[in-house]
């Protein structure tokens, strides 16, 4: 990551409003810049049409129970 | 004794469940001093079930291979009118009124639940190192972590304290502490049981299972605890199978896997020995050994990693505040989850829907993977570094780094015991699967490891 894109964690803390003290967040900071470097190529390089890995599947126990009849998995 | 030779001895009336329970209590009270293992022990409930089971037997009620087997479960499964604390200072008062469906179903096996297990703080953390029920240790050096977060099950199989205990992994929880203390540790798929009523960590990455002392003890758990659970939006509905293998199977034919990137990268050499032996062995046996490339496992890491610190700190944020009752390796990466914006989140979860489809194209070439399951054996109490390849490493990214990318791919995994480092400390040898397939996963497992798992002097 260049220099020019490094976020400034305490800054997003605050415009957070998080309460997390400033010794929590220089502690944390170098763990979340390596991160932000291993991660932030991995999205620049997704193609578009792809969805998350997350879905919402009305099978639920708040579903009626004729809803749940029949219910076909994802296969995942 | 094995579980399923502990319930043919019970069959045989050779033994009954009140002595084996007794044997069980009076064992943790010899041992918990010195590992932790345990945390919450039910002495008086364990014996009046052990007496109700000796009962039924005799009636010729017996509910199953379970029966009157003293087991134990990690401290996240909420279990009715016994506290459960998730390890936690936040949740130490918690006792909740409802049975999490794994202890539900493990009770209607006719198990013998003698206590909760120890576990690293909310789960969140490899070492068990817990800063407010104390460390655990690991029963084949207590100056050693047992893993984590499923520690105080690893110790307790480990110690001969029960033969079976359930933990939860969401990045390796229960593969970790079967590697570092010798034991079988079994991941299903995700979807195969239930995580209701047990607290959960990343909601998209938990998985629940047992960690045993022998490979067929592990597949006789899951028959009791793997099926379709209406409470779980996630439970899978496809048809349970039989997961105990025979003694001994074939694994004549099989293709194993055998990763020529990433995971022989930056081993301790024992370890790398001790797989690789592994893998001979099953050679030997007929398997057929496939050298292949593997999606790449870093960025899956980085993925998880970035999945875990979002559910995780979405979860505990109206806890986040209690600083003073959250140790500092958890609060640190509560801090972190909460800095990263739901963008991240969302495109994590892309990107794992696109690494399940990569990693889905190496199953047409091969049945099964084998990899270390950790890259060094157990750590010391306190040891933050080690040293692989010339190279410094965190202990705890050391750690997960060969399982957790398992997670984000919901895909079976089992942790076996091949062998010992120089200094006698157990190495685990990992199996994963394509989704759903334990029953194969716990046969090649089966092939190699010996009945029982050897046990430390204690």
């Amino acid at each position: 990551m260049s220099s020019d894109l490094k976020k400034d964690w305490k800054k997003i803390a605050r415009a957070n409003g998080l309460s997390i003290p400033d010794a929590a967040l220089e502690r944390i900071a170098q763990s979340l810049d390596a991160l932000e470097t291993d991660f932030r190529p991995l999205v620049r390089a997704l193609p578009p049409e792809t969805e998350p890995a997350v879905s919402f599947r009305f099978n639920s126990t708040l579903a009626p129970s004729h809803e749940r009849e029949g219910v076909v998995e994802d296969g995942e | 004794m094995t579980l399923l030779e502990s319930a043919a001895a019970m069959r045989r009336r050779e033994i009954s469940s009140a002595e084996l329970t007794t044997a069980a209590l009076q064992r943790i009270e010899r041992l918990n001093p010195s590992t932790n293992a345990v945390q919450t022990v039910m002495a008086d409930a364990a014996r009046e079930r052990a007496k109700q089971a000796d009962e039924e037997l005799a009636r010729g009620e017996g509910r199953g291979p379970l029966h009157g087997i003293p087991i134990a479960v990690k401290d996240l499964f909420c279990t009715k009118g016994v506290r459960t604390t998730g390890g936690s200072k936040l949740f130490e008062d918690r006792v909740p009124d409802y049975d999490a469906t794994v202890v539900e179903r493990l009770r209607a096996g006719g198990a013998v639940l003698v206590g909760k297990t120890g576990m690293h703080e909310l789960a969140y953390g490899i070492t068990s190192s817990n800063p407010h029920f104390g460390a655990i240790r690991n029963p084949w050096d207590r100056d050693r972590i047992p893993g984590g977060s499923s520690g105080g099950s690893g110790a307790a199989v480990a110690a001969g304290m029960v033969a079976m205990a359930m933990g939860s992994d969401t990045g390796g929880s229960i593969r970790i502490p079967a590697a570092y203390c010798g034991v079988v540790g079994l991941k299903p798929s995700y979807g195969r049981v239930s995580r209701y009523g047990a607290m959960p960590l990343g909601f998209s990455l938990d998985h629940m299972g047992p960690l045993a002392r022998s490979v067929r003890d592990a597949g006789a758990v899951l028959n009791v605890i793997a099926g379709f659970d209406p409470r779980d939006d996630t439970s899978s509905r496809r048809p349970v199978e039989n997961y105990v293998p025979d003694i001994e199977p074939s694994i004549r034919g099989l293709r194993i896997g055998l990763p020529e990137n990433f995971y022989f990268e930056r081993l301790d050499p024992d370890v790398d020995a001790a797989v690789r032996a592994a893998l001979h062995s099953a050679e030997s046996y007929g398997a057929e050994i496939v050298p292949l490339r593997v999606p790449d496992i870093s960025a899956i890491n980085t993925v998880a990693r970035v999945i875990l610190l979002a559910e995780a700190s979405a979860l505990l944020e109206p806890y986040v505040d209690r600083r003073d009752q959250i140790g500092p390796d958890v609060l640190a990466l509560l801090d972190q989850g909460r800095l990263l914006p739901a963008t991240d989140y969302i495109n994590a979860q892309r990107l794992r829907r696109a690494m399940q489809r990569e990693f889905a194209g190496l199953w047409s070439r091969v049945d099964c993977l084998f990899t270390p399951t950790t890259p060094i054996t157990a750590p010391r109490i306190g040891e933050t570094t080690v040293t692989l390849a010339g190279e410094d490493e965190d202990v705890r990214l050391a750690t997960t780094r060969l399982v957790r990318a398992i997670n984000p791919l919901g895909l079976p995994a089992v942790s076996i015991p091949c062998g010992a480092d120089r200094r006698g400390l157990p190495i685990g040898l990992q199996i994963v699967g394509r989704p759903f397939a334990e029953a194969l996963i716990l046969r090649v497992a089966q092939a190699l490891v010996p009945a029982e798992v050897p046990v430390p002097r204690l």
